[in-house]
């Protein structure tokens, strides 16, 4: 079985007037980068957060691995939010014995590797270190998972452009390559050169959902200059 | 899991427990100074005088009474702010994706929390105890101790039971089962209720604190309208001495509180399963 992700009808709606995704229908493979693209508010984060059981679908429904959103699922999906999720009284130590308790998948060992690589302290304070580098220990901890699928809501937004390019190292280097990596961002040209396939959405609806190459080849564009005039204002 | 849960929720209440665990030490500490002032003593003698010292003394008194108070609330205020930022801010975007069932979650959270409230309250009645038992020690006549009193209680402890029995119609034993059995539960019931109002406020679209905290209000009222119309029903039934009326009384409130537990419970676990709305 190579598909990872199976999406039918899948809708949320807050309301009557604001429906955040729109009966989307989407099948997912495994050893795939896919960007999932979009303006503010087109969708991405709504999408993302159903994926990860913290929102519940007004409609549709979802499977990954074969399995509803659910413990088995959660077992298998190492999910970068777009905020700081962990508390700041707890020391980054405590932090990875929190994940190896909970997470079969979890290796200490190349959690503290890339810790180490960045200069970050595994007895410091979650509150004393800087919103960027918060932001880096979130995503060693999902890096340093052997997780089936990646989702990272904005995993290069908050950060500078020279942390952007470990960021990235640290996605293609760490990731299972038989498993799948959704990454949402506003910054296609940074990541663009990583991505295998990309997914458009605008106003909750599905646009697009192709190769890069495909892209390349039809359009003669690379996926930014293609992005820009399929949502040029 | 629920070990793996119930050790991580322990050791990130522990601080506060055991912080609120010390103030109750410290504070019992300073009441029984309080009682040490010689004001007590001319009072027991039947000789009053007073001095600065007891100005200490009082005041020391009505802050022990107000820190009882706040301590009480405090924990209640504390687990219930720890409940909803673990489960309904940003921390929960962790809490929810761990793969772990609802019920897992929230039972974890009910226990470390109840147990916190229980190891309290035991404090607080230990305080009190002490307390009690220090301003006695004052007015004993000459000749006794608390020891000779503790000794004498104790021996005669049945015979008093019965006395009381007797006197009021009332099963005294049957009375402190009761009570020992609320002891032990009634600080789950309250978390469990608390988490169930905070989880109610979930299925709001806005003002989602509010919406709780309305939620918690309104359930508080409902339980003493209920109880009350319970006690009456009873006063018209089954009472017959204020002895049936105390043991019918603590019966219809530990069941309510039980009842209402259970019901929030499933609350909690339909919001979290079915209506999370992670904003």
């Amino acid at each position: 079985m190579n598909e990872l992700i199976e999406i039918v009808g899948l809708t949320k709606a807050y309301n009557a007037n604001s429906i955040a995704v729109n009966n989307i229908s989407l099948t997912l493979p495994r050893g795939r980068i896919i960007g999932l693209l979009g303006p503010n508010g087109s969708g991405k984060t709504t999408l993302i957060k159903m994926l990860n059981g913290l929102l519940t679908p007004t409609r549709g429904w979802i499977r990954i691995n074969g399995q509803p959103v659910g413990v088995e699922t959660k077992a298998r999906v190492a999910y970068l939010p777009d905020r700081t999720y962990l508390s700041g009284s707890k020391r980054v130590n405590e932090i990875l014995d929190y994940f190896c308790d909970f997470y079969a998948d979890f290796s200490r060992e190349r959690a503290l590797e890339m810790l180490h690589s960045l200069d970050i302290a595994p007895n410091a304070k979650l509150n004393t270190l800087s919103k960027g580098t918060k932001e880096k220990v979130q995503l060693i901890l999902v890096m340093s998972r052997n997780a089936d699928l990646y989702i990272l809501d904005e995993p290069i937004a908050g950060v500078d452009p020279a942390a952007r390019d470990y960021i990235l190292r640290t996605i293609i280097n760490n990731y299972n390559p038989a498993a799948t990596v959704l990454i949402s961002t506003h910054l296609i040209g940074d990541i663009e050169q990583v991505l295998d396939e990309v997914i458009f959405m605008r106003y909750g609806y599905l646009v697009l959902y192709t190769s890069v190459d495909n892209i390349r080849e039809q359009h003669g564009k690379s996926v930014d200059a293609y992005f820009r005039e399929v949502f040029a204002c | 899991m629920l070990g793996k849960l119930i050790r991580h929720e322990w050791k990130e209440t522990s601080k506060m427990g055991c912080l609120l665990l010390f103030v109750v030490v410290l504070i019992t500490l300073f009441g029984w100074l309080a009682f040490r002032t010689p004001m007590w003593k001319s009072i027991s003698n039947g000789n009053a005088s007073f001095s600065w010292l007891d100005i200490f003394s009082v005041l020391t008194l009505m802050m022990y009474v107000m820190m009882l108070a706040g301590i009480n609330y405090g924990i209640t205020i504390y687990l219930g702010v720890r409940f909803y930022q673990t489960m309904y801010t940003d921390q929960g975007y962790l809490t929810h994706t761990l793969p772990v069932t609802k019920h897992q979650l929230l039972l974890s959270k009910i226990l470390v929390s109840g147990l916190w409230i229980f190891f309290l309250m035991l404090s607080l009645y230990l305080s009190v105890f002490i307390l009690g038992a220090s301003m006695l020690s004052l007015f004993l006549p000459q000749g006794y101790s608390l020891a000779s009193l503790w000794r004498e209680l104790g021996l005669n402890f049945g015979e008093l039971l019965e006395l009381i029995g007797e006197e009021m119609d009332f099963n005294v034993i049957r009375w402190l089962v009761t009570l020992v059995v609320t002891t032990i539960l009634s600080p789950f019931a309250t978390v469990t209720i608390l988490f169930g109002a905070i989880s109610m406020g979930q299925l709001f679209g806005k003002h989602r604190v509010l919406a709780a905290i309305l939620s918690y209000i309104g359930i508080m009222v409902a339980v003493s309208v209920l109880s009350s119309v319970f006690r009456s029903i009873l006063m018209f039934s089954r009472i017959t001495s204020a002895g049936s009326y105390l043991n019918n009384s603590l019966d219809s409130s530990i069941i309510i509180n039980l009842l209402l537990a259970v019901g929030l419970y499933f609350v909690s676990w339909h919001v979290t399963s079915n209506r999370l709305n992670m904003q």
